[in-house]
């Protein structure tokens, strides 16, 4: 197989990404400057070798520990459950969370055989059992599909007896968006969430 | 709502065909295997995006064909009012199935449902009263789909839990974790079941109606049995409640069965015989005509349904109901649907005698080896 196969087979099974784009984007680094595909593959690899999960929160990492568990000015009596470590990065961008993070690495998804065994939870309930009470508060912020739903309330279950407020990541209306524009399971579940103003 | 135009292209074996409907309707008259029935399927599919008849999509295409396309012109009764082209196609190779509203594809397919506002009246409706209780919550389910607002995003929701959660209970996952399934089960089953037992109360008197009508006096009642009792359950709340605990109680007996046993998914709707004494249920104790006469009476109270909830006179599609029927109950389903509010009707019979509704007012068309001549 030829080098340029090769690398189109490589392309093709990301996420994405077809025979024909895979074959675009070899065509592409083929046309481009060496340099730049020599830097491209050195980010690979380092990628490769440097980046793996936080041992605490299993956030992306160079280190044992994440940036945010290193960060002795994060807050550590909160912590926010994701289901994936790309899902930190968006809360993160919002600049209104000062807490601590918890990769799920998933979701209760029995179709496709995950259980609480194929994710992060042990460690979870370790992570609030060690600190003693230091966890004041557990914000879920699994996604609001059917398995995201349920997770949560399985996490619910889990951490309430162990002592931390447990709360849900509001759902409704996006913000800017036309209410006529919005489904109506949305807005039910925004009329149900409501606030006094 | 009347249908104006179709055109139909490679469904079944109709060809392809462009067709002005007259306002009164028609009465499609032919031999049996011409294709009568697959003409009123052509036109419920533009109802429901699927077949009456249960056919899978990739059966209505034409043999040697790659893809069929039924297209409908809706003229609402206000003339004013413009009129409206619904579209469906479905692709054999890709299994791809394409809607369209005006041109447009809708965003979600759902939102394409109903614009037809058509009731079918078909011999295999006996099954509807002979069959077992799923083939009557198929009935409810795409009579509230169609007709009430939020029914079949809970019922689709239902369906989404329920076989995850049978998942974790086939595969022996510990109890909290086959628990963390409930929440969404019960929210959206309560919906479920709420509506269900709403409209069965709210048409079980137009049900013993309809049904005294064509029998000449006789007596039946509609009654939904759900079964999670919902005795003394009045709000959404206290249904959630009634599921929540008979789920509970019924935990040992899932876990050792694999799966969810208690739910709107095994409810019922009984239909039953008013006898002197007792009353008798129809699906063991009926005749056949006095099954088939249930059977036209609950397609009634699914039309009133559409006259009441949609404020449109909805198209009537007849498929040979006639046939089996004693003379004096089809003289009285006819008095019913002439009484009736009901707009468009298309029947399909065999023979010319066999047209009985609007004798003198509907048109004749012929079908023959698919082909339909006006």
């Amino acid at each position: 197989m030829s080098v340029i196969d090769t690398l189109t087979g490589e392309f093709a099974r990301l996420p994405g990404v077809g025979p024909k784009t895979a074959l675009r984007l070899v065509h592409h680094l083929m046309k481009g400057k060496k340099d730049d595909t020599r830097r491209l593959a050195r980010a690979m690899v380092e990628l490769a070798d440097r980046v793996r999960s936080c041992d605490v929160c299993g956030n992306f990492s160079e280190d044992a520990l994440c940036e945010i568990c290193s960060n002795p000015r994060r807050d550590q009596g909160i912590l926010c459950v994701v289901e994936e470590a790309y899902e930190v990065g968006a809360i993160e961008r919002t600049g209104q969370f000062r807490g601590l993070f918890h990769v799920l690495g998933g979701r209760l998804s029995p179709l496709d055989g995950i259980g609480p065994d194929e994710l992060h939870m042990d460690s979870l309930l370790a992570r609030i059992r060690d600190v003693e009470g230091r966890v004041r508060e557990v914000i879920v912020a699994t996604n609001s599909s059917v398995e995201g739903e349920a997770t949560a309330v399985y996490l619910e279950q889990e951490i309430r007896p162990l002592g931390p407020t447990v709360t849900r990541l509001a759902r409704g209306i996006p913000v800017g968006s036309d209410l006529e524009y919005v489904d109506g399971t949305t807005i039910a579940q925004a009329l149900a969430g409501r606030r006094e103003m | 709502m009347r249908l104006s135009g179709l055109a139909i292209r490679h469904f079944r074996n109709l060809g392809s065909q462009e067709l002005e409907l007259p306002s009164e309707g028609v009465a499609l008259i032919g031999d049996n295997a011409q294709g009568k029935s697959n003409f009123l399927e052509a036109i419920y599919y533009l109802e429901t995006l699927r077949s009456f008849r249960g056919a899978r999509d990739q059966e209505l295409i034409s043999f040697e064909e790659g893809v069929f396309r039924v297209a409908g012109t809706m003229q609402p009764t206000d003339a004013s009012v413009r009129s409206e082209v619904v579209a469906a196609a479905f692709e054999r190779r890709g299994k791809r199935k394409k809607v369209t509203v005006d041109g447009a594809e809708p965003v979600r397919m759902g939102d394409a449902l109903g614009h037809l506002a058509a009731v079918v009246f078909s011999p295999a409706d006996i099954d509807l009263v002979s069959g077992g209780p799923s083939e009557r919550r198929r009935f409810i389910d795409i009579v509230l789909s169609l007709n009430q607002p939020g029914y079949m995003s809970a019922l689709q929701g239902y369906r989404k839990v329920l076989v995850r959660r049978n998942a974790s209970l086939k595969t022996g996952q510990p109890g909290a974790v086959v628990q963390a399934w409930d929440k969404g089960l019960v929210t959206a089953g309560a919906v479920v079941m709420g509506a269900r037992r709403d409209w069965v109360q709210g048409r079980g008197g137009a049900f013993g109606d309809y049904y005294r009508r064509v029998s000449n006096g006789e007596g039946a009642r509609m009654a939904y049995r759900p079964n999670v009792s919902l005795e003394g359950a009045t709000s959404g709340e206290d249904i959630c409640a009634a599921f929540q605990e008979a789920l509970s109680a019924s935990s040992e007996r899932e876990r050792r069965m694999g799966t969810t046993v208690v739910g709107p998914h095994r409810d019922d709707i009984l239909l039953r015989l008013e006898d002197a004494d007792d009353e008798l249920d129809l699906r063991t104790y009926g005749s056949g005509g006095q099954r088939r006469t249930a059977a036209l009476a609950l397609r009634l109270v699914e039309a009133q349904t559409i006259r009441d909830t949609r404020s449109q006179r909805p198209l009537i599609l007849l498929d040979d109901v006639f046939a089996e029927l004693d003379e004096g109950r089809s003289e009285r389903v006819l008095e019913l649907m002439e009484a009736e509010e009901t707009g468009q009707v298309v029947l399909t019979a065999p023979k010319e005698a066999d047209v009985r509704l609007r004798r003198d007012s509907l048109p004749r068309w012929r079908i023959e080896s698919g082909k339909i001549s006006t």
